[in-house]
């Protein structure tokens, strides 16, 4: 308190001071003609008398500025002097200043960068009104693995009747339209809401207006509202859209709608989408699947919390009331399941993944600038050292220790100003490109930019730098300036200080094992990722979307198209084999992995206690072959194997070898038993078996132990498809010529997403590949200036011993002795350093556990690697010092002093 | 005035904190009350007694304001704060234990020891 209270009247007088200087000027003067009345008083001239009462005020301009320095107001004075004196010092040594600056300005530029992306992603408000009490609201079931199972509209209509804590709840969900009105009849993501969503939300519109009350229910005319990305960018921001009619189509069925609105530009959770549409335009969400399914659940639930209610009084009165819905409906919500609701701030749920990241990484960058801090500390208290004769001069001439403290700050306050700056500018290109990499986490990162507290972070950790950094080096006492230290030119304090520089060096040494033993962590994992083998051919296989559209065609009509274009392409030179499938491996992530209930016949008994599930797949004929996945026993499907036809699986091993040990999987007939089925589509009629396919994974990187059930294409449901294309060379090359072959059977149909398998692992691993190498990146840095570091101490203290070396050389000890004495001197440090670095991330970790629970602690291997690596890097920096020393020339050294 | 004592050092804070307890002097007021009280026994140069005042404001013990003399001149005025007249009391006692002490060390006989 005490200081701040000083700082101000520093910073007061610093702006009062002209003030201040005319008020002091005009008090003395004023003395001086009390004085002089007096005297003239007493019988003498004007004159006489106002030359006599200067001469008894005595020096004046000596006693006003010794008023000032009373006063106080001359600290910032003397710290102008000190900085420009500081300037000159520094461009005299630039090698340090150069080390010094550049050291700092990647600190504090990381550091900068990085919390300008934490504050807009992880603190600043969404722009939705009064946005801490809007809600989003989850359902999961653990024990199905299912961490977000969103809400079906019997389970909204139960959960809102009577809820109490909420103003409103607010529903969104999303579909795909084949859209007619913007240009190009095509496929557009669209989110369909209720009419209270917009409100809820607490979102405007920038044009027209949003949906409300009147449209919702199914007898409300068709309205959309327009996204502002897809307004500003897809239809150049067009003022005239308004009341503009245009055609949705899905489930084969077209509805019109009109243009009502565009919302202003707000974070899009969970979905982005282009356009915004009311209930009515989507017959699915009419259709009595969506209205009565209990279990057809796609729809995410938001809430807008009632006046002065806490989060925690509503997730309360949300658990009573879901308490009671799953004890009404026992068959549904099965015990084994575990399902269950939350409620968190909308803002929070949006940054889930992005929060532990952020933080994670901004930790990393904290580290980074105790070593940036460090290493310049370093450098500075070398260089004190260095400057022990001019500070005892100064000190000796009567300078006072505050003195010497303020040039000692004002030097280091223009090294971390320079620092800072230049860290500012490093950090501007660096938020954009962690915005990029940011995005991958939330949807937050996509508004931001660069703004004025990147420049408030780079001057604070500025000035915080600079204070620590002035009070690093020790002064010289009383006692050493007026002793030995002025003659003998070194060593009075140096001892202090090599051992502070010994501390600092640990810190570095310290900082750079955690960094580098996570970042091991990082591309261990992103290694193991890459060397896993995902069981069938990727390289040479093009993956095309072609969504379904709903243009009037009957099923039958849309499976002939598929099957046509397939035949197709196919039949294209180059072109080794073509299929169709549902679902696109690694990209059509909540599917993948979705596993539906099923039986077989003559287990019925024991099934029905097991939960047997396994994934479905949807493939044509010579799928497996084109993916070059075998078959074990049995037959692929074949043209034959349609609607209509007896319905047939292809299962693979793993449910083989479950259900039938050691018999023969195939004739016996399977069926799905899910009740979630009869929402797909999907007959529960029995299924024989006649292929038994290898065991694949295309869902997860690392393959997992999964059983999957292949239905043919052609037997329905069709929900869209994907092409594969196995091709002979560059698979891309053929990419226009299959859009034009698909495009001649179907002119309006949509070839989007084409691919290599290879690229889409590629990117789906690209998180990985980002995350390891923004790690490896701090660990490289960090490592290298920790070995600077390291050096710089060693040569430091061999310097310091240069007289040392020369006794014991001239007395016959051995140069390898002494070489290996600073090797030892080096690997010591960095061991102290080691250690403690394992104890702090040991610690850090603990501690961070109880908030992250899937934290892994490194293996023991990776920890002794990335020790090694910094016991390799400390010898080669302790080499060259060490060398020097084993060459210092006997009488050069004793001469030296 | 060769006979004027010099001052210790630290003693002109406390004689100008005595002289402004009496009642808001300016500065050349203070100089005549400390000369006044004092029996004009201590030498203070006039200059010297500015920094003190200065000093004393910064720390909070006096108050300045600006006023008009009694021959209409504007002059800066000092008065005591709460502060000011506890850090008075204080020093007052610790000077009057200090004088008693080093008074009767002094004053000893040979016989007494």
């Amino acid at each position: 308190m005490r200081l701040l209270d000083s700082l101000r009247f520093r910073i007061a007088t610093l702006f009062r001071r002209s003030q201040m200087s005319a008020e002091m000027e005009e008090e003395l003067r004023a003395h001086i003609q009390y004085r002089a009345d007096d005297l003239e008083r007493s019988g003498l001239s004007r004159e006489e008398a106002e030359r006599r009462a200067r001469i008894e005020f005595g020096g004046h301009v000596r006693y006003k500025e010794e008023c000032r320095e009373a006063a106080g107001g001359v600290f910032f004075d003397s710290l102008l002097r000190d900085v420009r004196f500081g300037v000159r010092v520094l461009r005299k040594s630039p090698a340090f200043t150069f080390a010094a600056i550049v050291t700092l300005a990647l600190g504090i530029g990381a550091n900068a960068a990085f919390f300008s992306v934490v504050r807009s992603v992880l603190l600043s408000p969404l722009v939705n009104r009064e946005e801490d009490r809007l809600i989003y609201i989850q359902q999961k079931a653990p024990g199905n693995q299912v961490d977000n199972a969103t809400f079906s509209i019997p389970e909204i209509t139960d959960i809102s009747r009577n809820l109490k804590t909420f103003e409103a709840l607010g529903t969104f969900s999303t579909t795909d339209f084949t859209a007619q009105g913007f240009g190009e009849t095509r496929e557009i993501h669209a989110g369909v809401v209720d009419g209270g969503y917009f409100e809820v939300m607490g979102l405007k519109p920038v044009l027209g207006r949003l949906l409300d009350a009147r449209d919702d229910g199914p007898n409300a005319p068709g309205a959309v509202v327009l996204t502002y990305k897809f307004w500003a960018t897809g239809l150049g921001a067009d003022p005239n859209v308004i009341g503009r009619v245009i055609r949705l189509g899905s489930m084969m069925q077209v509805r019109s709608a009109t243009i009502v609105g565009v919302l202003e530009p707000a974070i899009a959770y969970p979905a982005e989408t282009e356009i915004i549409a009311n209930i009515v335009t989507s017959p699915h969400h009419l259709s009595a699947t969506m209205v009565q399914g209990r279990e057809h659940r796609m729809t995410d639930l938001f809430g807008r919390l009632a006046p002065g209610v806490t989060l925690k009084s509503a997730r309360a009165e949300l658990r009573t009331v879901y308490g009671g819905m799953t004890t009404a409906h026992p068959d549904v919500y099965k015990p084994q399941y575990h399902f269950q609701i939350d409620a968190r701030r909308l803002r929070d749920q949006i940054n889930v993944e992005a929060s532990t990241i952020l933080w994670v990484l901004f930790g990393a960058s904290g580290l980074l600038f105790v070593i940036a801090c460090s290493n310049v500390a370093n450098l500075m208290l070398a260089r004190t050292v260095r400057r022990e004769a001019e500070l005892s001069v100064r000190s000796a001439l009567g300078a006072s220790n505050a003195a010497i403290r303020r040039s000692l700050l004002a030097e280091s306050l223009v090294l971390c100003a320079s620092g800072g700056l230049a860290g500012v500018l490093v950090a501007i290109p660096m938020v954009g490109v962690l915005a990029r990499y940011a995005l991958r986490y939330t949807v937050r990162a996509g508004d931001l930019t660069v703004d004025f507290s990147l420049l408030w972070m780079g001057l604070a950790l500025a000035l915080a730098a600079a204070f620590f950094l002035a009070f690093v080096p020790r002064l010289p006492s009383a006692d050493s300036s007026r002793g030995l230290g002025l003659t003998s030119g070194s060593n009075r304090f140096t001892g202090s200080s090599r051992r502070r520089i010994r501390v600092f060096t640990v810190i570095q040494i310290a900082a750079s094992f955690l960094l580098l033993a996570s970042a091991g962590v990082l591309f261990r994992t992103l290694l193991s990722l890459q060397k896993a083998q995902p069981g069938f051919e990727t390289g040479h296989v093009l993956m095309a979307n072609l969504p379904l559209l709903s243009d009037g065609r009957t099923p039958q009509q849309v499976a002939q198209f598929y099957q046509e274009a397939q035949r197709n392409v196919s039949e294209l030179p180059g072109v080794e084999g073509a299929a169709t499938c549902m679902f696109a491996p690694w990209r059509d992530g909540r599917f993948l992995t979705f596993a539906l209930q099923f039986s077989v016949e003559g287990r019925e008994r024991e099934s029905s206690k097991e939960d047997l599930r396994a994934r479905f797949r949807f493939v044509s004929p010579g799928y497996f072959a084109t993916l070059g996945i075998p078959l074990i026993e049995g037959r692929d499907f074949t043209e034959a194997d349609r609607g209509g036809a007896e319905f047939v699986v292809v299962v693979s091993k793993s449910i083989a070898d479950r259900l039938f040990p050691g018999q023969n999987a195939l004739n016996r007939h399977i069926m799905w038993t899910d009740p979630l089925i009869k929402y797909a589509d999907i007959s529960p009629e029995p299924r024989r078996i006649v292929g038994v396919l290898a065991d694949i994974d295309d869902a997860n990187i690392i393959p997992q132990p999964n059983l999957t059930i292949y239905t043919p294409f052609a037997q329905g449901p069709i929900f869209g498809a994907n092409l594969v294309v196995r091709t002979k060379s560059d698979p891309y090359a053929l990419v226009p010529t299959i859009t034009k072959t698909i495009r001649a059977a179907a002119a309006t149909q949509p070839v989007e997403g084409t691919s290599t398998l290879q690229d889409v692992r590629m990117e789906v691993l690209a998180n990985n590949r980002i995350n390891a190498l923004v790690f490896g990146g701090f660990a490289v840095l960090a490592l290298t200036i920790s070995i600077v570091g390291v050096a710089g101490v060693l040569a430091f203290g061999v310097s310091w011993r240069t007289r040392e070396f020369g006794i014991r050389l001239a007395l016959g000890a051995q140069p390898m002795r002494i070489l290996a004495g600073v090797l030892i001197d080096g690997v010591t440090i960095t061991a102290i350093g080691v250690v403690a670095g394992g104890l702090v991330g040991w610690g850090l970790s603990r501690l961070a556990g109880n908030y992250v629970p899937e934290l892994k602690l490194p293996e023991p291997l990776l920890l002794i690697a990335s020790a090694a690596v910094i016991f390799g890097a400390a010898a080669i920096a302790s080499l060259l010092p060490a060398a020097r020393a084993a060459r210092v020339d006997a009488v050069q050294a004793l001469r030296a002093e | 005035m060769a006979d004027q004592a010099q001052l210790l050092p630290g003693t002109l804070d406390l004689l100008i904190l005595r002289a402004v307890s009496l009642g808001p002097l300016h500065g050349y007021g203070i100089l005549l009350r400390i000369g006044q009280i004092s029996g004009n026994a201590l030498l203070i140069e006039q200059g010297a007694l500015y920094p003190g005042l200065f000093r004393l404001v910064r720390q909070g013990l006096l108050k300045a304001s600006w006023g008009t003399s009694e021959n209409n001149r504007r002059a800066k005025f000092y008065e005591l704060t709460a502060a000011g007249r506890k850090r008075l009391r204080e020093e007052t006692a610790n000077w009057n234990r200090l004088a008693t002490a080093i008074g009767s060390a002094l004053a000893s006989q040979p016989e007494e020891v």
